[in-house]
């Protein structure tokens, strides 16, 4: 795998019926949000919008860690249980205390969704005393509400939790969420980078599946010290010893040692929080070096600017340090320090080893982006740590307002959104038809979801998105080479040689090799190989273009499994490929937000669609509407829109005076609704029905 | 008077006429047994040449003829038949109105408007060139939408409507205009017999205090955006058009010159035709080149009548219409 596909090497799971009822209204869109909460959702923060929580306000002025005790009610009763977990949350409310470098533990949990991540990640949090059972209850329900309203995915950034070993020695263990989404697995392989160890997680009834094995590939590659975790052992179903040998065959991990568990029924918590200990590395002491700083996460708020998750790799970093981010060079003082318990808790320092927080009044998360190092303004590091790269667009689309008057609105949404969303890329575009817009970058499908969403939904816009493009390369006569994501900017066939387009490979489990051969097929897909993993489990490698993923490939795919296969995809370079530019023209106009770049073989068909669905569309007019789909000059599929004949109320005296009017002035306003093509009125919906054929056709 | 076939007798009608009725409108509808039936009229052919005969025994010259066309299972050959039946008995005026379809009526249970055994829009459309053309060609101005009459002959009641003029209207439901307000009567009896108590009690000692209530039955005073698009959608039902000095007078030079421009398209297509002070059509090209050139003030002066054509601008009148109401410079 070359650098760029391994930055995309990482997984889609397509089982959105998932029974979770927190994933219930996100089922609408085109395919899951598999990475979803990774822990359970409660103490997290929404849309990284930190969550005050009872007992744990988010600012915590440094020294005041006591408060947290005191919001802790004196048991009255001698429960057993009760006192137990008492015991524990003694052990928990000294987490902020000090440890040496080598009794920290930095690790994370690798999962694929619905395998438990979120239940284990909760009762290590429970266990340890981070938080308290009451506080687990209330939050979970506030936090169920919240997400349901703000439909988008919970995620915890990271908990530090203070663990006495069976050693006697108390442990500073540190729980580094990933996100889990294809989009995001460059923002996976930082925050893996950030650990020493990570849990692999794998259901005992379902075994391993493709998300898993991806993000075990990232951990390895980050020489992570994997503990194999076989979760929900008290299920009927569960075949704990055949799951293992599978690992085993699979990733080629040892198992021998593998913890049989049940989060749910708190089975084997204790052991895995001791296998932490015992097996994942320290970090190295390294506090004399000159501050080298992770990023892993950052999100902006809207008081204290942007606040960065970080692990401190080398130094140490105190409270109004001078610290330069070294990728993109800007400075600040640190106003505010602290870590993540799961509540912001502010700190007066943090050395080598251990993960936090921290706000230095930053304007924009483009200034301290994920896989960015802070150093020491006083003290620079030499180099920069490893592995950082500026997230590269691969999913283009039009956005545009339905009302044309939300323009500002919509720029100042962006504008916002981008705050917090170094990857989101825009740019002004205008159409005839559509007025004034955007034309928007994102990371992939996902993101180009949850960016459309979040806008509609907190920014109250209304909008028509333009079917998504991927990035074309295409060579031209004078030698040069055109990156083009817009097919209204295609170069002209005259000045082009070739175009090049991205290819993904694509690799789903044997079980829905039917379903995705299938599809392939349909889409321009070559089947690569099928791999055999064990006698009963294989995959089916397909290499496809990527254009042909951005439609409705998930949905189909979804549906066409009853919602359970899954696969993964990893981007495999640029190859030629016949590609026209299919252009839609009514009455002779071509509609801007219509044109797309297809295969020459699809074009007469996807034009042909097109042309119909407008012609069924459209209303009747004055006159006579031809409908065209051309390649260049050469017109592919016509259909026409006969003249309107006849459009005339017969009767007109007193009384009816009134309601005539009304019918008439109903008819303007309809009629201010359209947006017009040259001299032809195309009614809003008539646009966005178009639009969504197109997604499907192309 | 409105009158249906099979309800008067010519003892009825004398009397009419002695009370000073003195034109007759005829709701015959169609000179076909089955069509007839096919609209539900509850009279028969023979009760349409009855009231015919009673009429012309009564030597009513002013007398007209309703027709509806579109019916279901029409065809051209039947419309054609129905148009020759009446111009041959020679009323002074004929209306020809389309079967509308309105939801919530059994029709509307039955047909669907465009759909067969209704013709379709293209059949309706060529019923209504039909009529125009032989109405015409037998010497009727097509004078309204759906109004054709004998030189001399207009409805005069109607022309009121149409020309947004003022006028009062008695009994259920009706209608008034007057003092730029549109006041409709109750439509009950109980209320009506109420408000007219009212309105003896009030008149005779408060005069304001009737205003007031009647001001509960009427719209308040109509606003300017209100009047411009009555004065639109109904000098645009009459052949002679929009009177754009008349329409510079009431709401300014500068609405002129915008409703130039937005019919502008219409005129260009031949829906529309810009008449000058001579009754010449003012030709597209210098009417489009007026309006694109600053000085269009001088030749926009001249240009007094925008009117539809017929029947092809007609036919759209909708369309244009509504077209101008969405140019409207007025929110």
């Amino acid at each position: 795998m070359d650098i760029l596909a391994r930055i995309q090497a990482a997984s889609i799971t397509a089982p959105c019926l998932a029974p979770q009822h927190h994933h219930k209204h996100l089922q609408q869109l085109c395919f899951p949000m598999s990475t979803g909460h990774h822990f359970s959702c409660f103490y997290m923060h929404q849309n990284h919008f930190p969550v005050a929580m009872p007992g744990h306000p988010c600012r915590i002025p440094s020294g005041s860690i006591r408060c947290q005790s005191g919001a802790v009610e004196a048991p009255e009763m001698q429960d057993v249980k009760f006192s137990k977990s008492m015991l524990s949350f003694d052990m928990g409310k000294d987490r902020l205390s000090k440890v040496p470098a080598s009794q920290i533990r930095n690790f994370s949990i690798i999962a694929h969704i619905d395998h438990g991540k979120s239940t284990l990640a909760d009762k290590l949090l429970q266990v340890t005393g981070t938080v308290s059972d009451r506080e687990m209850k209330e939050q979970f329900l506030d936090n169920m509400d919240l997400e349901r309203e703000r439909g988008i995915t919970i995620k915890l950034q990271a908990a530090r939790m203070r663990y006495v070993a069976k050693d006697g020695e108390p442990y500073c263990l540190n729980l580094i969420d990933t996100p889990g989404h294809v989009d995001f697995s460059y923002e996976v392989s930082r925050s893996l980078a950030a650990c020493e160890g990570a849990l692999l997680v794998v259901d005992a009834s379902q075994g391993v599946e493709a998300q898993t094995l991806a993000n075990v590939y990232l951990a390895l590659e980050n020489n992570l010290e994997i503990i194999p975790v076989l979760n929900k052992i008290d299920l009927p179903g569960a075949d704990p010893e055949r799951v293992r040998n599978e690992i085993e065959e699979i990733v080629g991990l040892d198992c021998s040692e593998a913890i049989f568990c049940s989060a749910k029924e708190g089975i084997g918590i204790q052991e895995i929080l001791e296998s932490i200990v015992a097996k994942v590395p320290p970090p190295k002491d390294t506090s004399m070096n000159p501050l080298r700083a992770l990023i892993f996460d950052s999100y902006y708020d809207p008081y204290r600017g942007v606040i960065v998750y970080f692990r401190v790799v080398d130094g140490s970093i105190k409270i109004h340090d001078k610290i330069q981010f070294m990728a993109s060079g800007k400075e600040y003082e640190v106003d505010e320090l602290g870590v993540l318990s799961p509540g912001q808790m502010q700190v007066n320092e943090l050395f080598a080893g251990e993960v936090g927080y921290l706000a230095a009044s930053i304007r924009s998360v483009a200034d301290a982006r994920v896989g960015d190092t802070i150093t020491s303004s006083a003290n620079k590091a030499g180099m920069a740590l490893s592995g950082y790269q500026e997230a590269v667009p691969m999913v283009f689309c039009g956005l545009f307002p339905v009302d044309a008057d939300q323009f500002g609105e919509l720029r100042e949404a962006l504008e916002k959104l981008q705050l917090n969303d170094a990857a989101l890329k825009y740019e002004p575009e205008s159409s005839s038809a559509m007025g004034f817009g955007f034309r928007c970058g994102f990371l992939g499908l996902l993101h180009m979801e949850i960016v459309q969403e979040r806008l509609e939904r907190e920014y109250g816009l209304n909008l028509i998105t333009t079917a998504p493009s991927v990035v074309y390369r295409v060579q031209c006569a004078d030698n040069t080479v055109v990156e083009c994501s817009n097919p209204c900017e295609l170069p002209e066939p005259g000045k082009r040689v070739w175009i090049e387009e991205p290819f993904i490979e694509m690799i789903t489990p044997k079980e829905y090799i039917g379903t995705l051969m299938e599809l392939a097929q349909e889409r321009r897909g070559e089947f690569k190989e099928m791999k055999y993993i064990t006698e009963s489990r294989a995959s089916v490698i397909y290499i496809l273009p990527l254009a042909e993923m951005v439609g409705d490939f998930f949905d189909q795919l979804k549906s066409r499994s009853k919602g359970y296969a899954s696969m993964e995809y990893s981007l495999s370079g640029y190859r030629k490929s016949d590609l026209v530019r299919l252009d839609i023209l009514i009455n002779g106009e071509p509609m801007d937000p219509l044109a797309a770049i297809v295969h020459k073989d699809k074009a007469f068909a996807v034009g042909r669609a097109l042309t119909q669905k407008l012609k069924e569309l459209i209303p009747r007019q004055m006159f006579k509407i031809p409908i065209q789909a051309a390649i260049g000059t050469r017109v592919i599929a016509s259909e026409s829109i006969s003249a309107m004949r006849k459009d005339v109320l017969a009767k007109c005296y007193g009384g009816d005076i009134s309601r005539k009017k009304k019918l008439l002035k109903k008819q303007a306003e309809g009629k201010k609704r359209m947006k017009s093509v040259g001299r032809v009125e195309v009614p809003q919906d008539a646009f966005m029905a178009v639009l969504r054929l197109e997604k499907e056709v192309v | 008077m409105e009158m249906d076939p099979g309800t008067f007798d010519k003892q009825t009608l004398k009397q009419f006429l002695g009370l000073g009725v003195n034109r007759v409108s005829l709701g015959v509808q169609s000179f076909n047994e089955d069509f007839l039936k096919a609209c539900g009229r509850s009279h028969g052919l023979q009760d349409v040449y009855e009231a015919l005969d009673i009429i012309t025994g009564l030597n009513v010259s002013n007398w007209s003829l309703d027709l509806i066309s579109s019916l279901p299972h029409q065809t051209l050959e039947h419309w054609e038949e129905c148009l020759r039946e009446a111009i041959g008995l020679s009323p002074a005026h004929v209306s020809v109105y389309d079967l509308q379809i309105e939801e919530g009526t059994k029709f509307g249970v039955w047909y669907k408007p465009g759909h067969h055994p209704l013709p379709d829009e293209d059949k309706s459309a060529s019923f209504y060139r039909l009529a125009s053309s032989l109405l015409r060609e037998a010497g009727y101005e097509h004078y309204e939408i759906s109004n054709y009459a004998k030189p001399g002959f207009q409805c005069r009641h109607n022309m009121v409507y149409w020309k947004n003029q003022p006028y009062y209207g008695f009994g259920l439901g009706a209608t008034s205009y007057f003092n730029g307000k549109r006041f409709s009567r109750p439509r009950k009896l109980k209320g009506y017999a109420d408000f007219v108590e009212l309105c003896i009690n009030q008149s005779s000692d408060n005069f304001s205090a009737n205003e007031e209530y009647l001001s509960f039955y009427s719209n308040t005073v109509e606003s300017v955006e209100d009047r411009v698009c009555d004065t639109i959608m109904l000098s645009l039902r009459l052949a002679s058009g929009l009177n754009l000095n008349e329409l510079s007078k009431n709401f300014g030079h500068e609405l002129r010159v915008h409703i130039c421009k937005s019919f502008l398209p219409f005129i260009n297509s031949g829906h529309a035709v810009a008449v000058d002070s001579k009754f010449k059509t003012v030709p597209p090209d210098t009417f489009s080149t007026a309006l694109s050139e600053q000085s269009a003030s001088k030749v926009l002066k001249d240009v007094i009548f925008i009117r539809l054509t017929d029947p092809d601008g007609f036919l759209l009148s909708n369309e244009i219409i509504s077209s101008l109401f969405t140019d409207l410079p007025i929110k």
